[in-house]
Formats: C-alpha cells, sequence, structure tokens
C-alpha cells in the first residue's frame, strides 16, 4: 500500500518512527480515498458496458445482476438492424463533427496567428470581442438562427448544422491557436522572412508544423463540442434520416423504447468511443488548450 | 487574418443576438402567421410577473452554483491526494479522467438507467445496504429530481477541475516545497498555507468557465428530465427553448432570453473585476 504513496521529492533519510506508523496511516487513507474516487469514476461505465451485453430478460430483473450471467450481443444486433436508424444517426454525427472540426481549425489557425502575431492597433479589443461571444448562451441564439437558417434555405441540412457548430466553436478555437502560436519563438518566423517567405507561406510552412499537437488539440475540442451538442440539431434539423446521435437517441429511447435499457447502452457504448478516443488522444495538451483563452491578459 | 473569423461569427452570432433583443420588444408567433409588432416593455412586464421565471432562475442558481462548488471542492481534494502519485500509479489520474469523455448524451442515459425508480442500480444497492426501505422515485419527484440531475453534471465536470489543480500543483516552485520541509510544516499546512496560494489563479479562471457553461447547459438537464416534474429542474435554458419551439413564442422566449444576457454579462464583469484586483493587489 505504500507504494501507492511514492514520493517524487526528496524525503528525509530518517523518520521517527512514530512518524513512520503516522505516515503509513495516512498513505493507507489515501489510497482507500483514491480506490474510491475510481470506483466513482469508472463503476457508470462499468455498468454501461456490462447492461449492453445482457439478454433482455436479465435486464429487466427488479434484482439487478452486477455481472452479466451470460455476453449476448443481440443489443448490439439490433441496433445496426432495421428498428432504428440509428447507423444514419451514427454517420451524420461522424460526418458534421469532422467536417466541422475542419473548417474551424482551419480558421481558428488564421484568426489565431492574427490574434498572435499581426500589429494593429484594435487587437485587443478584437480578441476580447471574439472571447465574449463564447460566454453568449446559445439558447438566446437559436431562435434567431433558426428563423435566418429558414430564410437562407439552410434549415434541415447538414451545411446549416455545420454552420452552427463551426461558429459556436470558433471563438474559443481562436484563443486556442493563439495561445499555442504564442509558444513559438519569434527568432524561428524572422528567420524565414528573411528566407523570403511571406506571411501566409510563414503561416502554412513555419508556424502550422510547429503547432501539430495545437491543431490536433483544437480539433479534438471542436470534435468533442459538435459531438455533445444536442439543441442545435434538435432545433435545425427535422427529417429523422438526417438526425445525429443526441437527438436521435433521445427520440428513440423516450417512446415504446423507453425501458430498452439493453439497447439504449449498447446505443450508448458505441456514442462513447469516437469521443473517447478524441479525448485520450490530446489529453496531454489538454491543460495548456484550455486556460488558453481564458487568461486573456492581452 | 481575423477577417474571415469575424465575418462568421458577425453573421451566425451577431446577427442573432441583435435580432434576439429586437425580438425581446415584440409580440412574434412565426405560427400564427401574422407579422411581429412592436409592444415596447410589454414583455418585460410579464416575465417580472412570471412564476415559471422566477422559479427556473432560482434552479438555474442552485444547478450552476451547487453544481460547480461540489465539483471544484472535490477536484481540489483528489488534485492534492493524488499530487504524488508516481511509477506504475500515475495512470490512475488518467482513468479518473474517463467521465469527461462520456458524451453529455450517454452521460444522461446512464444516469438515467442508474437512478430509474424500479430497474435502477443505485436503488438496488441502496436496499440491500438497508439504507432504503422503499424505492426512491429519484427522477420523477421533485424533491429529488434536482439532486439526481447535479449528480449527474458533477460526475461529469470533476475532472475539469481536476486536471486544472493538479497542472496548478506541478507548476508550484520546489524550492517552496522543500523551504516548507525544512520548516517541518504538515501536511494540513502545507495544503493550505503552501500550496492553495498558488492555485487561486488557475481555480478562480476554472470556476468562471464552469459557471458560464453550466449556466448555458441544455444536453443533460434536457436529456434526463425535460425540465420536470412539474418545473422541478426547468432552468432558465430549458425554459427559453420551450417557449421558442414548444410553443413557438419567439418575442417572449427572446425577452428572458436577453434578462438572462444581462445577468450573465453582470456576472462575468464583476467576476472579472474581482479578478483583476486581485492579481494588481
Amino acid at each position: 500500500m505504500t507504494a501507492v504513496l511514492q514520493d517524487t521529492r526528496t524525503t528525509p533519510a530518517v523518520a521517527a518512527p512514530g512518524r513512520r506508523r503516522r505516515r503509513r496511516v495516512a498513505g493507507v487513507g489515501v489510497a482507500l480515498i483514491v480506490v474510491l474516487a475510481l470506483a466513482w469514476s469508472l463503476a457508470p461505465v462499468y455498468w454501461m458496458l456490462a447492461t449492453s451485453f445482457k439478454s433482455s430478460l436479465e435486464v429487466s430483473r427488479l434484482d439487478p445482476t452486477l455481472v452479466p450471467r451470460e455476453l449476448v450481443a443481440g443489443n448490439y444486433g439490433e441496433l445496426v438492424g432495421h428498428s432504428l436508424p440509428f447507423t444514419s444517426y451514427l454517420v451524420n454525427s461522424l460526418l458534421t463533427s469532422l467536417i466541422a472540426a475542419v473548417i474551424a481549425v482551419f480558421f481558428s489557425a488564421l484568426a489565431g496567428y492574427s490574434l498572435s502575431r499581426a500589429r494593429y492597433r484594435l487587437r485587443g479589443v478584437v480578441g476580447q470581442a471574439i472571447l465574449a461571444t463564447r460566454m453568449l448562451p446559445l439558447v438566446v441564439l437559436i431562435g434567431p438562427l433558426y428563423l435566418l437558417l429558414l430564410k437562407a434555405h439552410l434549415l434541415d441540412t447538414y451545411l446549416g448544422l455545420i454552420i452552427g457548430y463551426t461558429s459556436f466553436a470558433l471563438p474559443f478555437g481562436a484563443w486556442m491557436m493563439k495561445g499555442f502560436i504564442d509558444a513559438v519563438p519569434r527568432e524561428i518566423e524572422e528567420a524565414a522572412r528573411v528566407d523570403g517567405y511571406r506571411r501566409f507561406g510563414i503561416l502554412v510552412r513555419v508556424i502550422i508544423p510547429l503547432t501539430l499537437p495545437g491543431l490536433f488539440t483544437t480539433a479534438a475540442f471542436v470534435f468533442m463540442d459538435a459531438w455533445n451538442n444536442l439543441l442545435y440539431p434538435l432545433t435545425l434539423i427535422n427529417t429523422a434520416q438526417k438526425q445525429t446521435l443526441p437527438p436521435g437517441l433521445l427520440g428513440s429511447f423516450t417512446g415504446q423504447f423507453k425501458t430498452d435499457w439493453g439497447g439504449m447502452m449498447a446505443a450508448a457504448c458505441i456514442t462513447s468511443v469516437p469521443l473517447l478516443v478524441a479525448f485520450f488522444a490530446v489529453q496531454r495538451y489538454m491543460v495548456r488548450g484550455l486556460t488558453a483563452g481564458a487568461l486573456a491578459g492581452e | 487574418m481575423v477577417a474571415p473569423t469575424l465575418v462568421i461569427l458577425a453573421v451566425v452570432i451577431g446577427y442573432p443576438i441583435v435580432r434576439a433583443i429586437l425580438m425581446s420588444f415584440q409580440r412574434y408567433k412565426p405560427l400564427s402567421g401574422l407579422p411581429a409588432t412592436n409592444t415596447g416593455l410589454n414583455n418585460y412586464h410579464e416575465v417580472f410577473g412570471d412564476p415559471i421565471f422566477w422559479e427556473s432562475l432560482r434552479n438555474t442558481a442552485v444547478y450552476t452554483f451547487g453544481s460547480v462548488a461540489v465539483s471544484a471542492l472535490l477536484g481540489l481534494l483528489l488534485a492534492l491526494l493524488t499530487e504524488n502519485l508516481g511509477g506504475r500509479w500515475r495512470y490512475v489520474r488518467s482513468l479518473l479522467l474517463t467521465p469527461w469523455a462520456v458524451p453529455l448524451i450517454v452521460v444522461a442515459f446512464l444516469f438515467r438507467y442508474m437512478l430509474d425508480q424500479d430497474y435502477g442500480v443505485v436503488n438496488a444497492v441502496l436496499r440491500h445496504l438497508g439504507i432504503i426501505h422503499s424505492n426512491v422515485h429519484w427522477l420523477t419527484s421533485s424533491a429529488w429530481a434536482m439532486p439526481s440531475v447535479m449528480l449527474a453534471n458533477i460526475w461529469t465536470q470533476l475532472p475539469f477541475f481536476f486536471l486544472i489543480f493538479t497542472a496548478g500543483l506541478a507548476s508550484v516552485p520546489n524550492e517552496v516545497i522543500e523551504a516548507a520541509r525544512v520548516d517541518k510544516a504538515g501536511p494540513w499546512a502545507m495544503a493550505t498555507r503552501i500550496k492553495l496560494p498558488y492555485l487561486t489563479g488557475s481555480a478562480l479562471v476554472a470556476i468562471l468557465i464552469s459557471v458560464i457553461n453550466n449556466f448555458n447547459d441544455f444536453a443533460k438537464v434536457w436529456a434526463m428530465t425535460e425540465g420536470g416534474p412539474g418545473y422541478s429542474t426547468t432552468t432558465l435554458v430549458v425554459y427559453v427553448y420551450r417557449l421558442a419551439f414548444s410553443s413557438f413564442n419567439m418575442g417572449y422566449a427572446a425577452t428572458v432570453g436577453t434578462i438572462w444576457l444581462i445577468l450573465l454579462v453582470i456576472f462575468a464583469v464583476l467576476y472579472i473585476w474581482l479578478l483583476q484586483r486581485k492579481s494588481a493587489s
């Protein structure tokens, strides 16, 4: 148990015996809390996985079994069968979120570069204004946005949805990219300028290759935002075949399938996979990305 | 190069905001076929006498500040306790972040299932432990619905605070820790006197981000309870959504939205003012 508390900083070589005992007790206490925290974080995920492999008979027991008696894949089979347009939800979510991520990263890189390097008088104000839009409540925007897209004949189209996702992600993305570009030394850029590169050339040939982790982190955040977004597709899409996962699943598991917990958990498992992949791929860079926009000192 | 972003934001965010503020002075129900008519401050008078507005305002405050306070405290505690995990145990930290990576709709479904009054595992476990004798209606009683939704909310956002505080702790200079150790500072003094002052900056920023996100949270509440039972979990977002897309009362929805926008701006300005005064001193 004491291995848990492997102190990375130097510890005094000699410690009084009473003190050592107290340390051991504290160590066990910490280990216990860490185990509890792990259970709190992972038990719901385990429960989702376990339920998704139970037979419908086992799921509907009033006294649930903690470990499935037998593993069946029936819940997953039904999802790809024809009872629900689950596959189209999945494809639509992947398509719109990925495209939104690519577009948002492109514009964010441009804006971030400008906010980080360009010299113009209103730079500070422009930056703050962009950041402020991040705070606006989506639901206040959605009414007028709905009317706007209605007029532009973009309601119930993927394009309308992608525009919604992109605009929502842009402010944060721009600040995130600014943070990553700030970290690139100016001297490198000067050297490229001496070599005859123009501004756009510097961005593409010098800055972008040096901030690839930043680009991927920003992309992952936009993707996660879009993947989680319930409000936009719920209001802007009304054909079932064009719907994304969140509203699609919500619609599927409210009516007659309300208590199909096995199916619901199977759908939940599949819905989680892309986000888990995106999240753990960029986890290392996350803190830098997150605080970039927030510490708006300039 | 910032121009394309500004143009996009002006069209998709700037225009809707201006339009929403204008609509807040209008009577506008698109389904009625009548054009929007200006009614001055009528909507605003109506909002202040609207009991559902006040209830959703109160719910929003409870939901936001309750969830943020609990998540921040637990996140801080966990960060302090896991600070020195090394070797094989450092993966524990990544595992503790897992809830963050779970999609919000999945969080809602998962807690709906676990808290189900008949088939939920929470009731089953509590029954076995003898804590309750009959099943609790977690999501279908007005007393328990709000705490239940907050539980799910805390589950998803605790990792955010955990990560921010872990990063903050890593930035405490080693010399400071060594000096405190030489002075024989105990673990409690070490945490409160030495480490906490280094964390205030990141804590304030994280709390601001998280309060705003919670103010604007729609997915979790809507997917778990749709604001019910009654209006017990109706936050302002849910109320505006219902007004705009169930009753198609766009004018009135815009009024509630505008008032809420003003509250948000006041909160943010106060907060940033506090933040700057703090960093100045």
